[in-house]
């Protein structure tokens, strides 16, 4: 009892009390991030599945096995197509929702808050919706397009329109997240810069452009590099609606990297190989948009 | 000129709220049908032609999802697992931003890029070796292994730095003259003080555990543990074509809670999202 006490007097102290404070977090961290992601790096040069039979060192074996594997390009390239045309929409939608919504008039808010409520439901939930909403048989949408001269709508059953339905899905779910973020930074934009436009007499298309977007620069650049990094993680949207299906059409990285671990082949080496390539691809695009938007000094 | 300006401005506003209103019916009508569906028969959902308002309805479709899956077990262990977690987080956090944002201390800066470090490493990147030690640890399919590793985030620690650092300067030294220990001065002082950023950080994590599909799904391999967004997705994988109604039910009693909580703390879920940018 009193040692507790003694340890309890020369702790009160500023410079010893951080320690203390500091500890939890960062023992969490330290075990459950830094040293996965060290033996990530271990791992991916490992031979090892998930019932550690044949536990051996592979070498870049796992990388050349991954550069010469077709449905690892393919599984790359879904995921970049994913990104490149969630995103941008993505942050387009946001952008004119906001523009048109930043005001704060009772519709405004109104309308803001619908907006957000589809971020705020888990993307299970939104899958299984979507999911029967565009079946090809029971649903709602096909059978209403059929009504007005479009019939057969596929929508996540065919090769082709699979991965633009779950894209478009994404966004429906995700642009009220932009929109929220960049509401706030539009807000933020100094109102002399209209009055001025007003008195110059430029009307709200000039003012968007010429004030709005360039205000916004900064704001839009997070936007487009978190977004991105989180685009390249996609996962959950296709786990619930297509499971990487048609014919591989909308397998994702991660999506890969959570069969080729989790399910037959249980390969843990390789999976650990593809998730290091995956960190890989995400450094380096963020990195360099990161370069491109903040660092250039002009 | 001005005129001109006028008229091109009622035009704007045209434009707008005709948009703004087919958005509306974007957006909602999904969420609606949703409402709508989880009371309908079976039998109408799979109808031919489908019909929006329907005609019978019923608790069935809750009954069934009931029955078909440990649905009960879900919801709690939802409840504990998002909620635990939250709770335990907003401390963690609370206390390490404090003490980067407020204590002079030796090597300060060389943790906080440690911290920083991990912000950048993406979950799926260390989802195998996190498996691995769990299972090492006898952590998979428990609440403290679902809880753990998710204790802290990066995110929050700088977050909870920038609403300590906010607080006027010398609040502490008064309270130290006054003869209260550094626990108090944290507890009773500063704490109490940065109630906006607690919660806005705690809809943070209970809207990101909530909603979490990979983790859970990895860490949780026997049935009974799974969360409410892990079990559904299987469900709708086991059962792609049939069970539509206990589906939907399903989805919406899991939608359900952080929907009403955002009815009264919508302030606070907005500023969670402008604030973090990180989407998951």
């Amino acid at each position: 009892m009193k040692k507790l006490e003694s340890i309890k007097r020369y702790l009160n102290k500023p410079s010893r009390i951080a320690y203390v404070f500091l500890a939890p977090s960062l023992i969490v961290l330290l075990v459950f991030a830094i040293i996965p992601l060290i033996a990530s790096l271990i791992i991916s040069v490992m031979n090892m599945n998930i019932f550690f039979t044949d536990t051996s060192f592979a070498g870049i074996s796992n990388f050349i096995q991954a550069f010469q594997d077709g449905r690892f390009w393919n599984a790359l390239l879904n995921t970049v197509v994913f990104v490149v045309f969630e995103v941008p929409l993505q942050i387009v939608i946001g952008l004119l929702v906001a523009n048109a919504l930043t005001k704060t008039t009772v519709f405004n808010k109104v309308a803001r808050s619908i907006f957000f409520l589809p971020v705020i439901c888990s993307m299970a939930a939104i899958g299984i919706v979507w999911s029967i909403l565009l079946d090809g048989n029971i649903g709602l949408v096909p059978y209403l397009l059929e009504k007005i001269g479009i019939p057969n709508a596929t929508f996540f059953r065919d090769v082709k329109t699979a991965m633009p339905t779950v894209i478009a899905m994404t966004v429906w779910k995700n642009f009220g997240y932009t929109m929220s973020i960049l509401v706030v930074g539009i807000q933020g934009i100094s109102t002399s810069y209209y009055e001025a436009a007003q008195i110059d007499g430029a009307n709200k298309i000039e003012q968007f452009f010429n004030i709005t977007l360039p205000q916004l620069k900064d704001t839009l650049g997070f936007c487009l590099i978190t977004n991105t990094i989180g685009s390249l993680q996609v996962f959950d949207q296709v786990y619930v609606t297509t499971q990487g299906g048609p014919q591989y059409k909308t397998e994702t990285l991660v999506q890969y990297i959570y069969k080729t671990g989790f399910s037959q082949p249980y390969n843990l080496g390789y999976a650990s190989a593809l998730s290091v390539l995956l960190l890989v691809v995400i450094l380096l695009i963020s990195f360099s948009m990161y370069r491109n938007m903040f660092m250039k000094t002009d | 000129m001005i005129k001109e300006n006028k008229k091109s401005e009622i035009a704007f506003k045209i434009i707008k709220y005709v948009v703004m209103i087919a958005l509306f019916i974007i957006v909602l009508f999904p969420l609606l049908w949703l409402l709508i569906n989880s009371f309908k028969t079976e039998k109408e959902i799979i109808g031919f032609p489908p019909t929006i308002i329907g005609t019978k309805y019923t608790l069935k479709s809750f009954v069934r999802i009931f029955s078909n899956i440990p649905f009960a077990a879900y919801i709690k262990n939802t409840v504990i697992f998002a909620g635990g977690t939250t709770v335990i987080a907003v401390i963690f956090d609370s206390m390490a931003g404090y003490a980067f944002a407020r204590l002079k201390f030796k090597g300060k800066n060389a943790l906080f890029m440690f911290v920083l470090l991990t912000m950048m490493v993406p979950f799926q990147v260390m989802m195998i070796p996190l498996f691995l030690e769990s299972n090492y640890l006898g952590l998979l399919n428990t609440y403290p292994g679902l809880i753990l590793p998710k204790a802290t985030t990066a995110f929050g620690i700088f977050m909870m730095r920038s609403y300590f650092s906010a607080l006027p300067k010398d609040l502490e030294e008064a309270a130290r003259v006054d003869g209260l220990n550094e626990m108090g001065i944290f507890w009773k002082i500063m704490f109490p003080l940065v109630k906006p950023g607690v919660m806005t950080l705690a809809i943070f994590h209970l809207m990101t555990n909530w909603n979490d599909l990979l983790y859970p799904l990895m860490m949780t391999s026997s049935t009974r543990m799974r969360t409410l967004a892990a079990g559904l997705a299987l469900f709708v994988g086991e059962h792609a074509t049939t069970y539509y109604g206990p589906q939907l039910a399903g989805a919406l009693i899991s939608v359900t809670p952080l929907l009403v909580l955002y009815i009264f703390f919508q302030k606070y879920f907005i500023a969670s999202v402008a604030t973090s940018g990180i989407k998951d």
